[in-house]
């Protein structure tokens, strides 16, 4: 492992059926995620995912690499930069920025992170969009 | 559990908020449900998800709803942007307390930004997470 290594990115597509039970298992019921007509009104026009679901892909692709290390001592700054509505593809990818030796032992490992929607190959243009950026660390043995 | 009907019904003044208030504060037992249905509405596919510990991000979940609610936050809230600390994992069958208080009131454009600090302890007073919540109320 070393700075400059890709992540193994996690991918979801997003769905009103996920967002509603989205809804009822976080406690969440603002209307922008599960009132069509309420939504319809708003800016966004449509329904939107709520912010929290998607960053759950940030911490799934973390836990994914790190496990039982990124519940013990994971940190995670992120900023919402772009709405994901159901029926989006996501993917959520990271890099590692930098690896710190600590003095106490063990290492800190930083990483940026990314979740766009709608993702593109290489050389399939660049119809994806930065719904969420990310700096993340996790420290490990 | 609070729906938008009510809170739309009891408004909260956003202003008269101080930086320094104690916002919400709520109990969740992580139950295998609680968890379960978490875990399936994210779809997580991580290895700690199924395993006798909580997915971490649930806990981060259950404390911003406590922020929701207790806060009645309308619809057309925007969240934009969050920090998180996980300093312990928690096992299935934990209960935990959220707490939030605000660190910041202020208005900006046709938005109220509010940002509430987080703080989510387990029965044993052990600190498993802590972080930081911006949302933008519309004004």
């Amino acid at each position: 492992m070393a700075a400059g290594d890709a992540l193994a990115s996690v991918d979801h597509l997003i769905t009103q059926e996920a967002v509603s039970a989205y809804a009822e298992a976080s406690g969440d019921f603002n209307p922008i995620h599960i009132d069509a007509e309420f939504a319809a009104g708003s800016h966004f026009g449509r329904r939107i995912a709520h912010g929290m679901m998607i960053a759950a892909t940030v911490s799934e692709l973390m836990a994914g690499e790190f496990g039982l290390d990124w519940a013990r001592s994971g940190k995670l700054k992120l900023r919402f930069r772009a709405p994901v509505f159901p029926g989006d593809q996501i993917q959520t990818r990271g890099t590692i920025k930098k690896i710190d030796e600590l003095q106490e032992g063990g290492r800190r490992i930083t990483c940026t992170v990314v979740t766009v929607r709608n993702p593109s190959d290489p050389g399939e243009g660049d119809s994806e969009e930065v719904a969420i950026t990310a700096q993340t660390s996790v420290v490990v043995a | 559990m609070s729906n938008f009907k009510d809170m739309n019904d009891n408004p909260v003044d956003y202003a008269a908020l101080s930086a320094g208030q104690t916002v919400s504060r709520q109990v969740c037992l992580l139950d295998d449900a609680t968890i379960s249905a978490y875990v399936a509405a994210v779809d997580d596919g991580s290895p700690l998800a199924g395993s006798e510990f909580v997915t971490p991000m649930a806990v981060a979940a259950l404390s911003v709803r406590g922020v929701v609610n207790d806060l009645r936050i309308p619809g057309g809230t925007l969240h934009l942007g969050q920090e998180i600390e996980f300093t312990d994992a928690v096992r299935v069958g934990e209960t935990i307390t959220c707490a939030a208080e605000l660190s910041q009131n202020s208005l900006r454009g046709a938005s109220r930004i509010l940002v509430v600090g987080l703080s989510v302890t387990t029965g044993n007073g052990r600190t498993v997470m802590t972080g930081k919540s911006t949302i933008a109320v519309p004004a």
